[in-house]
């Protein structure tokens, strides 16, 4: 069915592909037929024929390509895989032009010495374009089978072992189908044994998702390989010359420098999944391999930083699981921070004061702590933040704050308790508007327990949190949601990104300070890489854009506005045009103000002609504070959620 | 049987008396023959009418000087004794007795032999009787192990000039100073007893003092490193028993109590750290070694019959206690403070028996039994600092308590239908409560029934068949342990279990010179609860044997027996479902034959030969995936065990025994492995055993 359709309109395609289908549906019934007259004919012949299940109508659009492995049989010692293609809605994918078949063999954990890893040994990889390494046959109905070119012991001097788990990774993709279709580059593995069985260990640690929660599609050696699964087949030290690329020591030193959260937390790539079987290998298996890659210092044989240890077999006896866990997750953490809550029952204005409210509790115990913040031993700092005005995105960039460690309480007993913070600066009509209060702090502890300050050097911060009032009461509704800790979180982790100590709300307090009473320099080239204002501040931090922070490398897609942003109410990804109301126009410190619109979009954009485009459309670039809040931007019209040139259609939002 | 010199039937005859003797000690007086019923029984025509008592001194003495071939000195557990060449012993029966009654014997067995033993014995008979005992056992494991270690009372210490390494193959020296040292034990057994018979009540007390001496295998570790020590053992048992019996018509009664004082003449363990210390400055270690203790214990037992009815009861109570002083948490650095200066340990035990017999029809036995035994630990419970093997302090823990109670209550009966056939059926219920463990409670079930069947006057034949189902309280792993357990583990002893067992035996003893039997047995344990653990047993088994009287000089017998077992277990290496399995297949062949020939050569020569071979092995094999073997697990033992005794005269005689061993056994835990093999254990090298070995005595015995 080789026709070429290259050079046809779309739509002559279509009908075409349509003809196509019905010619395949027709032959697909003749050698269903065929192959029952042969099977009422034969007397014995032996071997069953080539899969012949019916097929269906071929795909012709494909947006996803599902690769589903029927079986490996396996004859005289050599492999053929016997695998499916379909697309998104499970039509078959005939005629797919070309593939890599990638074979490997784990060997269980402790098999090559007491205390290691399981390890991946590389056989093959083996290609089919325009010719085969082996026999490849497409079965026209979206089956196929590769047989590989020979047997698999002695390939790569790694002998085939009974009983031991293999695996085969197809990749296909990247190129079109006859008719011009493209093909998405996919990668599908497939672990067998050839006892018939299934494989009876496997070494499943990740999954690539959770690469690509920071990553977005990764994807290496010119995109075609896109799945963990597929990397270890060659990553192991029976293929790569250099023991630094072996997958895990390979990852670990990768992440080295520019992790955006802590190194420490194994299981911030080591995500708990139950679906997962050895995914807590991280804390059960160590190994100098995995170990030592992080712990760059180490030189275990010879004693270096370490007491000498020749081979990994008693890495497990002082690092157990027990002790990996706690010294390498925030289960600590976790535990302590369970064991403390704080926050704002009631907050009203009063005059340029606000009068709150704090009530603390022991979630373990599900008891109040019913002393004040200034009498519990174990609190080492406990501020809360106040500011007003969210109309305008805050009055001022100096909120007011106290430490509730050092002052009195007004009022109060047993567990709530009356503070103020006064000297707010109020906005036009405060009756009308609203503020935000803002809590962060320390807590002492010792290991998984709250400790006495008097007693213990460490401390444990708590994940900063935020409440809304109004001129009269605590209010659910307050400062538009743009960012969340959870979108933060996919890279940072949750809460785990301090700042100025231990301010790590990335979602509502930074912006207490970091708002557009912030100004940008008149004579910076990217005004908005000199402004703290938190959008323009979190835009240029993450292009890299910013002097202050050269070495940034996003791991992702910076066009992915979704990897930050949130959705609002209406299921609308908060990146959408137009903005909302209470955002402020670019404020420059010689008294000037870029237009809110062109300010955002010009962080990136701000190339001459981008400019000149936001210009003509009634942006305004260092106008007066008149014309910048005018209105006079159209940038809605083209690029409003829904238009044309939506935001979200152009930015390759995932 | 017609079988005078068999290793086997003495060991079996052994092993029947120890288990009588262990099980009911109490009650082995009630089963006599002078307390059957007999009433009705005409006693007087029992009388021995041809029993002419000889007094005066008689007996023999024999001297014997031998060759042993002890190079291997395992070939001394055959022999008797691990010395090389030349050996000597006296073997005496000297019998001395009076018209009055009196009667003095001496007995002595290879006295001069780490293994002999003496007994001299004095009184009445039916009156008193007062004993003076010897007796030597001896186990020889290797003279091959090699150590760079040497032991001063109670440390063991390397060489001055040793240098540690990190790991074994850095140790410069180990080669040079590496040194044979043999592994055996030594015991000496002391007794003085002494009994008196009234007409009513009988009264006996018992004295034992028990020496130890040698040196076994210790493992000393410092975190991950370890080395194989040669511990020294020197300690001591004291026993001493009294009982007293009262009985009558159809009652008995009595009270028994025994002491048992434990001292060992080590107080601890302490060696030099042969590595290069992990952590800190562990130069050494220490090791608490068996402590000092004692045991009391008090019986009562009753036995009431009467009518066909027997009510037998027994209760009894022990206390075991130890206060030896606590070593240090470490001698390595400040130690931290202990809670007390000692366990002050103690264990209280009770164990009580009600059984009941009854023959309600002519043919029927009924018969009830419970049993309960109860340990309770009343230690104080103190949290103790934890320093891991003199490195690192690793918090405190609790010391546990361990108690148990048992539960045991059976039921059964045996119906006599004719005189060839009965049945016997017997239900038992067990319950068990535990503390500290991973269950707190389990109960089985049990159901037995034997069918004997009397065939012919020669043919016999019987067949059990047992089931028995176990199961108990939730499971909840124990967290005590600092890593904890996978959650799906069963520990085989608290698992969930059913077993079914089946025996048949078949027996020919007919009133000719051919006699014969045979036995097979067949069993299955299954865990079925259990996804990680044991899972599965199996065990068959049989046993043939026959004997053949040629004539009444001529005597050949010969046996068979061989075992299997079969276990299978599943582990997990993430911590989840079973992922890998182990089979083990162990096997066990006994095979020998023997001949007895007498009264050759004018009645003055004797000959007997024993030949015998068993092979005992164990395959294991673990299967993730890929099978991977275990190395040779084995023991296999030729033995050649034979005499020729020839009477020069009335008085004299001459005896030669032969005995030839061929032995080999290996463990792939040490096979071919030489003394670094292993980077973090330092061992004693291949302990692996492979000799041919003689002994060649002659005895010269006198009877006087």
């Amino acid at each position: 069915m080789n026709i070429e359709l290259m050079g046809f309109s779309p739509k002559y395609k279509q009908s075409i592909a349509k003809k196509l289908k019905a010619i395949d549906i027709t032959r697909a019934l003749i050698s269903v037929l065929l192959m029952s007259t042969l099977a009422a004919c034969s007397v014995d012949d032996g071997s069953p024929g080539t899969p012949g299940e019916p097929g269906g109508p071929p795909a012709s659009e494909i947006s996803t390509l599902n690769i589903s492995v029927k079986d490996v049989s396996f004859d005289s010692g050599v492999a053929t895989v016997n695998y499916r293609v379909s697309n998104e809605t499970d039509e078959p994918v005939v005629g797919v032009p070309s593939a890599t078949y990638l074979a490997a063999q784990l060997l269980p954990q402790g098999f090559t010495n007491a205390g290691n890893a399981s390890q991946w040994q590389y056989f093959t990889s083996e290609s089919c374009n325009s010719s085969c390494d082996g026999e490849f046959v497409d079965h026209k109905n979206g089956q196929y089978s590769y047989t590989f070119s020979g047997t698999f012991n002695g390939m790569n001097n790694i002998a085939f072992m009974p009983g031991a788990t293999q695996r085969i990774v197809i990749k296909i993709g990247g190129d079109s189908l006859p008719d011009g279709t493209d093909l998405p580059i996919t990668n599908q593995h497939y672990d067998w044994q050839d006892q018939g069985s299934e494989p009876a260990y496997t070494r499943n640690l990740i999954d690539m998702g959770t690469c690509n929660t920071c990553h977005n599609d990764l994807a290496f050696h010119g995109s075609k390989y896109n799945e963990v699964e597929t990397c270890v087949t060659c990553h192991n030290v029976d293929k790569v010359s250099n023991p630094g690329n072996v997958f895990a020591p390979m990852v670990h030193s990768k992440h080295l420098t520019g992790f955006p959260v802590s190194l420490a937390d194994c299981q911030t790539c080591h995500v708990a999944d139950e679906t997962l079987t050895e995914n807590m290998n991280w804390a059960r298996v160590p190994t100098m391999e995995a170990c030592g890659s992080c712990h760059t210092n180490i030189d275990f044989p010879s004693g270096q930083g370490h007491p000498a240890q020749v081979d990994n077999s008693n890495c497990v006896a002082c690092h157990n699981p027990d002790w990996t866990m706690s010294a390498h997750s925030q289960a600590d953490t976790d535990a302590v921070l369970g064991q403390f809550n704080v926050e704002v029952v009631s907050a009203k204005l009063n005059g340029d004061t606000v009068d709150f409210s704090v009530r603390l509790s022991n979630p373990a115990t599900n008891e109040v702590y019913s002393d004040s913040a200034d009498k519990l031993d174990f609190i080492d700092d406990l501020r809360v933040y106040a500011n007003f005005g969210i109309s305008v995105d805050y009055t001022t960039r100096s909120a007011k704050s106290i430490k509730l460690q050092d002052v009195e309480p007004i009022s109060g007993s047993n567990s709530v308790y009356h503070y103020q913070i006064a000297g707010l600066t109020l906005s036009d009509e405060p009756a009308n508007d609203k503020g935000t209060l803002a809590l962060q702090g320390k807590l002492c502890s010792n290991d998984t327990m709250l400790a006495n300050c008097a007693d213990t050097d460490v401390t444990t911060t708590i994940k900063s949190s935020y409440q809304f009032y109004s001129a009269t009461s605590i209010t659910e509704q307050g400062r538009r949601v743009v960012v969340t800790n959870e979108t933060c979180g996919s890279c940072h982790g949750d809460q785990q990104l301090n700042y100025h100590g231990s301010r790590n709300d990335l979602e509502q307090q930074c912006q207490l300070c970091h708002n557009p009473n912030m100004l940008a320099e008149a004579t910076a080239a990217n005004p908005a890489a000199s402004t703290a204002d938190y959008k323009h501040l979190v835009h240029t931090l993450h292009a890299g854009s910013r002097e202050s922070y050269p070495d940034i490398n996003y791991p992702g897609n910076i066009g992915n506005c979704a990897q930050c942003h949130t959705t609002d109410d209406s299921g609308v990804l908060t990146a959408a045009l137009p903005l909302n109301s209470a955002v402020q126009p670019l404020a420059f410190n010689d008294n000037t103000f870029t237009s809110t619109t062109s300010a955002i979009c010009s962080t990136c954009h701000l190339s001459d002609s981008a400019i000149a485009h936001m210009t003509q459309q009634g942006g305004v670039f260092k106008g007066t504070e008149a014309d910048a809040t005018a209105g006079t931007e159209s940038c809605a019209t083209c690029h409003g959620q829904g238009a044309t040139a939506d935001v979200l259609k152009v930015h390759p939002i995932q | 049987m017609f079988r005078f010199n068999t290793p086997i039937n003495t060991k079996l005859t052994m092993l029947a008396l120890a288990i009588g003797a262990s099980i009911s000690p109490a009650f082995a007086e009630g089963y006599g023959l002078q307390n059957a019923n007999r009433d009705k029984a005409n006693t007087a025509k029992w009388e021995c009418k041809r029993c002419v008592v000889e007094s005066g001194f008689s007996g023999n003495i024999s001297v014997r000087a031998a060759y042993n071939d002890a190079d291997d000195i395992h070939f001394g557990n055959t022999s008797g004794t691990d010395k090389d060449g030349l050996v000597g012993s006296i073997d005496a029966n000297l019998v001395n007795k009076s018209d009055s009654g009196y009667q003095t014997t001496f007995v002595a067995d290879k006295l001069g032999y780490y293994t002999g033993s003496a007994r001299l014995e004095t009184g009445r008979t039916g009156q008193y009787k007062i004993g003076l005992g010897y007796r030597a056992l001896a186990h020889y494991d290797t003279n091959a192990a090699l150590t760079p270690y040497s032991a001063s009372g109670d440390k063991l210490v390397l060489p001055d000039n040793w240098q540690t390494g990190a790991v074994t193959s850095q140790m410069p020296t180990l080669y040079d100073d590496a040194q044979q040292v043999s592994l055996s034990t030594q015991r000496d057994r002391y007794l003085i007893d002494a009994v008196y018979k009234g007409r009513f009540y009988q009264a006996d007390i018992n004295y034992q003092h028990e020496k130890r001496q040698g040196k076994r295998s210790f493992s000393g570790n410092f975190l991950t490193n370890s080395a194989m020590l040669a511990q020294p053992i020197d300690d001591s048992t004291d026993e001493f028993g009294a009982k007293l019996y009262f009985n009558g018509q159809g009652w008995l009664i009595g009270i028994e109590s025994s002491f048992s004082q434990y001292n060992n003449d080590h107080s601890s363990l302490i060696w030099q750290n042969a590595f290069t210390p992990t952590f800190g400055a562990a130069y050494s270690g220490q090791s608490s070694v068996a402590p000092d203790n004692k045991a009391y214990r008090v019986g009562a037992n009753a036995q009431l019959s009467g009518n066909g009815h027997q009510v037998l009861m027994h209760l009894g109570v022990a206390s075991f206690t130890q206060d030896d002083a606590f070593l240090p948490a470490t001698i390595n650095g400040p130690s931290p403070a202990l809670p007390v200066t000692s366990l002050d340990g103690k264990v209280d035990t009770t164990d009580m028996r009600l059984k009941y017999n009854s023959r309600p029809l002519r043919g029927l036995n009924i018969r009830a039994s419970y049993d309960y035994s109860d340990r309770d630990n009343k230690t104080a419970l103190n949290s103790y600092p934890q320093v891991v093997t003199d490195s690192y302090y690793a918090g405190t823990a609790t010391n546990p308590e361990y108690d148990r109670t048992r539960q045991q209550a059976k039921v059964g009966a045996k119906y006599r239908f004719n005189r060839a056939v009965y049945l016997d059926a017997e239900y038992q219920y067990d319950h068990n409560d535990y503390s500290d463990l991973d269950r707190d409670r389990l109960r089985q079930n049990g159901l037995s029934a034997k069918v004997n069947y009397k065939i012919s006057s020669a043919w016999s034949a019987w067949l059990k068949a047992e089931f028995s189902d176990r199961t108990g309280s939730a499971y909840n792993p124990v967290n005590t342990t600092s890593s904890q357990s996978n959650p799906y583990l069963r520990k085989s002893y608290l698992a969930d279990r059913e077993r079914d067992q089946y025996q048949l035996s078949v027996s020919y003893t007919p009133e000719s010179a051919f006699s014969a039997s045979a036995n097979v047995r067949i069993s299955n344990d299954d865990y079925d609860d259990t996804l990680v653990g044991l899972t599965q047993v199996d065990t068959q088994g049989y046993d043939l044997s026959a004997s053949y009287l040629l004539n009444d000089d001529f005597i050949i017998n010969a046996y068979l027996n061989q075992d299997w077992r079969d276990s299978d277990q599943a582990g997990s290496s993430n911590f989840g479902l079973s992922n890998w399995y182990v089979n083990t297949d162990e096997k066990s062949t006994l095979v020998g034959a023997g001949i007895d020939y007498r009264n050759l050569l004018d009645k003055k020569l004797n000959l007997g030969l024993d030949y015998s071979f068993s092979d005992g092995q164990s395959d294991t094999e673990v299967t993730q995936g890929i099978r991977s073997p275990y190395g040779d697990y084995f023991a296999e033992r030729h033995n050649i065990n034979a005499f020729a005794k020839y009477q020069l005269d009335e008085k004299m005689a001459l005896r030669l025994d032969w005995i030839f061993e061929n032995y080999q056994d290996s463990d792939w835990l040490n096979q071919g492995l030489a003394l670094d093999a292993i980077p973090n254990v330092l061992i004693f090298g291949d302990l692996s055993h492979d000799y041919s070995s003689h002994y060649v005595g002659f005895t010269f015995s006198y009877e006087l």
